[in-house]
């Protein structure tokens, strides 16, 4: 019954203190008595206060702050431990199977953190406080456009912040609730107190990962290009199994990987070659992985056996949605080639070849597909790429008229080196952006890159907080 | 438009259609050593069902092998006659493996490894033989697998029956085109002459409005049966028709009410058909691609009856063996047929060679 009600509670997105007064008549003696001892929470800005049925300080206190809607005072447990304290104790993150509340409570505040980081919270709060000003404004409602825009976005930007307050309340209510149950040795409680910060725990985590991924594009599926650099086959047997590690990567992920385009080398290898990556938020995490990659190794294919260093590119383009705007294409603009055209053509031969190039004239942006089995497919899918590509270029251009962002069109396309493999003379793969390295190179080219992908992306909402 | 019926209704004058065997070369497919029995289309290595099952390990043999055999072409195909490379062998060598294994998405997620079985649509000694075929006999890797990818269709070919080609498809844009402007016509009967597999009027039959129909001819037996059981498989029996005969001999009922008339006919010079790549040469059949002396038999034939078949403002698209062909055919229309047709166009293929005359009758 308790349980059941705890977690209702929260799906109302009610402090429990609150039920626990206002619906005692639920809870069974036991939880009434608890809620007794507890000293009442004084911070929640969720508090739905019974008008006049209080007259204390403490209730006065509360009104006034309830009437300014961003939180003045920090929220804390009945002893005073705030988000940051958590965060400042640093306890150690345990795997969640180790039953230790510190762990779970260290990790959720680390979310918690993580999420106010990505949403920019001081200046959000800032903002908020200067569209409360305007809405209270007598005139507001004279330019209704204007008062619409206005009110829309303090609605947006209000459910953000209350929606990581309440996580913030709810994380404290638990580690109040498991304090004490511990006073009064009821361990009943303290398990479902646990399980309770366990489940938490798991949704702050899936929160946090929605908030590294919250760009426009962040969640649409993408295309994965890679190129090898100058050094003939040396490169381009990097660059093939560069573009095996994101195969690999994305389809253990559960991503749909499709060979859109390649053109294998001569030896082997690749020259260059494009794969499209289908599912939820496939553009998020590849972005992270857009720039040179350096390789150095012993050569395969240098009978002298000396140490080699090779380049390939990565880029990545998102595929927009329907629902966006894409760029205009004129049919008038293509140039739609025959790939490894010669000789008569038409009935004269027979061929499973039927990759198309499309050219768009005015900018120069090629696409080829092959995979498919017919010609008008493959030109299909050509129309699909050139389609993004010019998307991008797009945006790309507009991202550039936008002061904010200083990123030049190189940058997006294929950026400058991000990440050294080395497989001799010691063995270890270290992204020059983070800092962040790992000692098992093989791992990592069979496409264990979560880690490179996530500490990038925590490491660019660092970026955007200097920004700030 | 002076033009006597009986020399387009005449029974056409075949230059070479001696037998299909004229090369000297019986076919592999048993369709074509008895053409004259009704006739089953075979169906295609994707359709059929999976009753057999093989090691993944078995599987991997196969494919190392067909892959070495592959591999010790080279170019030496390119070399003699234009024909695949190994890179190409390779992709049909997957290609293959997709069609004759159930589920080939067994593959990525457990690789070609192991006792495990998968379920395929051939037993593997067939494959062995069928790669053999491709390799040795030159065999198209479309008869080999039963079908051919064309636009957004898998139609079903085999021996007796062209493999539809990629420049063709571009006949059904152009219909596309031409529909998409005039509702008249979009709701009138096309024919497809000399349809092969069926390709054009099935690309075209789905373009067509509900009331739209396109009546496809062809002179041999097993085009037409093969052609028919393409536009069942795409549900298209009530608006595609099929006819077998020569040329406009099954049509003489559409005088002057055709909205749309489109053909790909056998356009390649006499003397150029033994110096083709093996692949066409050896196997698919000269009555589609001998054109007699110039090529332009047929060509000419159609464009005479066109000129007959059409009603006023109807289209038609013609596919050609090149420049000098649209040149001829063109010139043909202007100083023969001048008053029949308006609106000339040559348009090329993907490859820049001018490959069609369209127009419309006037
Ligand atoms: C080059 S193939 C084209 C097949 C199909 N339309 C395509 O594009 O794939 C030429 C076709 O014309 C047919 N044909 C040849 N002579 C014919 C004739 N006298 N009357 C009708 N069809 C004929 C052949 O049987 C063959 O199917």
């Amino acid at each position: 019954m308790s349980c059941f009600l705890r977690k209702s509670l929260r799906l109302k997105g009610f402090s429990l203190f609150h039920h626990i007064l206002a619906s005692s008549t639920w809870f069974s003696c036991r939880h009434f008595s608890h809620s007794h001892s507890l000293p009442y929470n004084n911070t929640s800005p969720r508090f739905l206060v019974p008008s006049g049925s209080y007259s204390n300080g403490y209730w006065s206190q509360h009104n006034r702050f309830w009437t300014s809607e961003t939180a003045a005072t920090e929220p804390s447990t009945s002893d005073g431990l705030t988000l940051q304290g958590i965060l400042s104790y640093n306890w150690a993150v345990l795997d969640e199977n180790d039953s230790d509340w510190k762990s779970h409570a260290s990790a959720i505040a680390q979310s918690i953190h993580l999420i106010k980081r990505r949403l920019q919270w001081r200046k959000l709060k800032v903002r908020l406080d200067m569209l409360s000003v305007q809405l209270n404004k007598a005139d507001l409602w004279d330019d209704p456009v204007h008062a619409g825009k206005i009110s829309r976005e303090h609605g947006s930007l209000l459910g953000k912040m209350k929606e990581v307050n309440a996580l913030e309340q709810e994380l404290l209510e638990h580690i109040d609730m498991i304090k004490l149950a511990r006073q009064e040795n009821d361990q009943d409680l303290e398990s479902e107190s646990l399980k309770a910060l366990l489940n938490m725990r798991r949704e702050a985590k899936e929160k946090e990962l929605e908030a590294l991924l919250s760009g426009e594009q962040d969640s649409c599926s993408c295309y994965i290009e890679v190129q090898a650099g100058a050094g003939g086959t040396e490169s381009m047997d990097w660059a093939a199994m560069v573009m095996q590690m994101y195969k690999s990567w994305a389809q253990q992920r559960g991503y749909k990987v499709t060979v859109m385009d390649e053109m294998p080398g001569e030896i082997a290898g690749i020259k260059r070659a494009t794969i499209k990556v289908d599912g939820e938020f496939a553009f998020g995490y590849a972005k992270a992985e857009v720039g040179v990659h350096r390789l150095v190794r012993i050569s395969p294919f240098d009978s002298n056996k000396r140490r080699h260093t090779s380049f390939a590119a990565v880029a990545v383009i998102p595929i927009l949605g329907d629902g966006s705007t894409h760029v205009q294409i004129n049919e008038s603009d293509l140039r739609i080639e025959r790939f490894r055209a010669g000789g008569a053509g038409g009935q004269h031969v027979n061929t499973t070849e039927s990759a198309v190039r499309i050219v768009h004239i005015p900018t120069g942006v090629t696409a080829t597909c092959q995979n498919e089995r017919s010609q008008h497919q493959n030109k299909a899918s050509a129309m699909a790429v050139l389609q993004s590509r010019l998307d991008q270029l797009e945006m790309a251009r507009q991202a550039q008229l936008n002061a904010h962002h200083t990123q030049s069109l190189t940058d997006i396309t294929w950026g400058s080196q991000i990440r050294s493999y080395v497989l001799h003379p010691y063995r270890m793969v270290k992204d020059l952006r983070t800092n962040y390295e790992v000692s098992d190179p093989d791992s990592v080219l069979e496409g264990d890159l979560d880690g490179f992908i996530l500490s990038y992306l925590s490491a660019s909402l660092d970026e955007d907080e200097d920004e700030a | 438009m002076k033009l006597s019926l009986s020399s387009v209704y005449r029974p056409y004058r075949f230059p070479t259609l001696i037998n299909s065997s004229a090369l000297g070369r019986p076919f592999c497919s048993p369709a074509l050593s008895s053409p004259s029995t009704i006739l089953k289309p075979q169906v295609p290595l994707f359709l059929r069902p999976p009753i057999n099952s093989t090691k993944l390990c078995d599987l991997k043999k196969w494919h190392d092998w067909a892959k070495g055999v592959a591999t010790s072409i080279g170019s030496a195909f390119v070399h003699s006659d234009n024909g695949p490379d190994s890179s190409l062998l390779c992709r049909e060598i997957k290609w293959l493996m997709e069609d004759a294994v159930e589920d080939h998405s067994v593959f990525s997620h457990v690789g070609l490894e192991g006792d495990e079985c998968v379920k395929m649509r051939v037993d593997i000694e067939e494959l062995y033989c069928l790669w053999k075929q491709r390799v040795q006999e030159r065999r198209p890797f479309q008869y080999i697998v039963g079908c051919e990818h064309w636009r957004d269709l898998v139609l079903s070919v085999q021996e007796g029956v062209l493999i539809p080609r990629p420049e063709t498809e571009l006949i059904v844009d152009f219909v596309c085109d031409v529909v998409s402007k005039n509702e008249d016509l979009k709701r009138g009967v096309w024919a497809d002459l000399g349809t092969g597999s069926g390709a054009l009027a099935i690309g075209i039959g789905r373009v067509l409005e509900s009331e739209g129909r396109v009546i496809a001819t062809d002179l041999s037996h097993v085009a037409v049966s093969v052609a028919a059981y393409n536009v069942k498989r795409y549900c298209l029996q009530d608006k595609i028709e099929l006819r077998e005969g020569s040329w406009f001999e099954p049509l003489r009922d559409m005088e002057g009410k055709l909205a749309g008339l489109v053909s790909n006919p056998p356009y390649i010079p006499s003397k150029d058909i033994s110096g083709l790549q093996a692949e066409v040469g050896r196997h698919e059949p000269r009555v589609a691609l001998d054109g007699g002396i110039d090529g332009m038999d047929a060509l000419l034939h159609l464009c005479d009856g066109a000129a007959l078949m059409l009603k006023p403002g109807g289209f038609f698209a013609f596919e050609t063996n090149g420049e000098q062909q649209c040149r001829a055919l063109v010139d043909y229309m202007e100083n023969n047929r001048s008053g029949s047709f308006c609106n000339f166009e040559i348009l090329a293929d993907f490859a820049g060679i001018q490959r069609f005359v369209i127009g419309f009758h006037q």
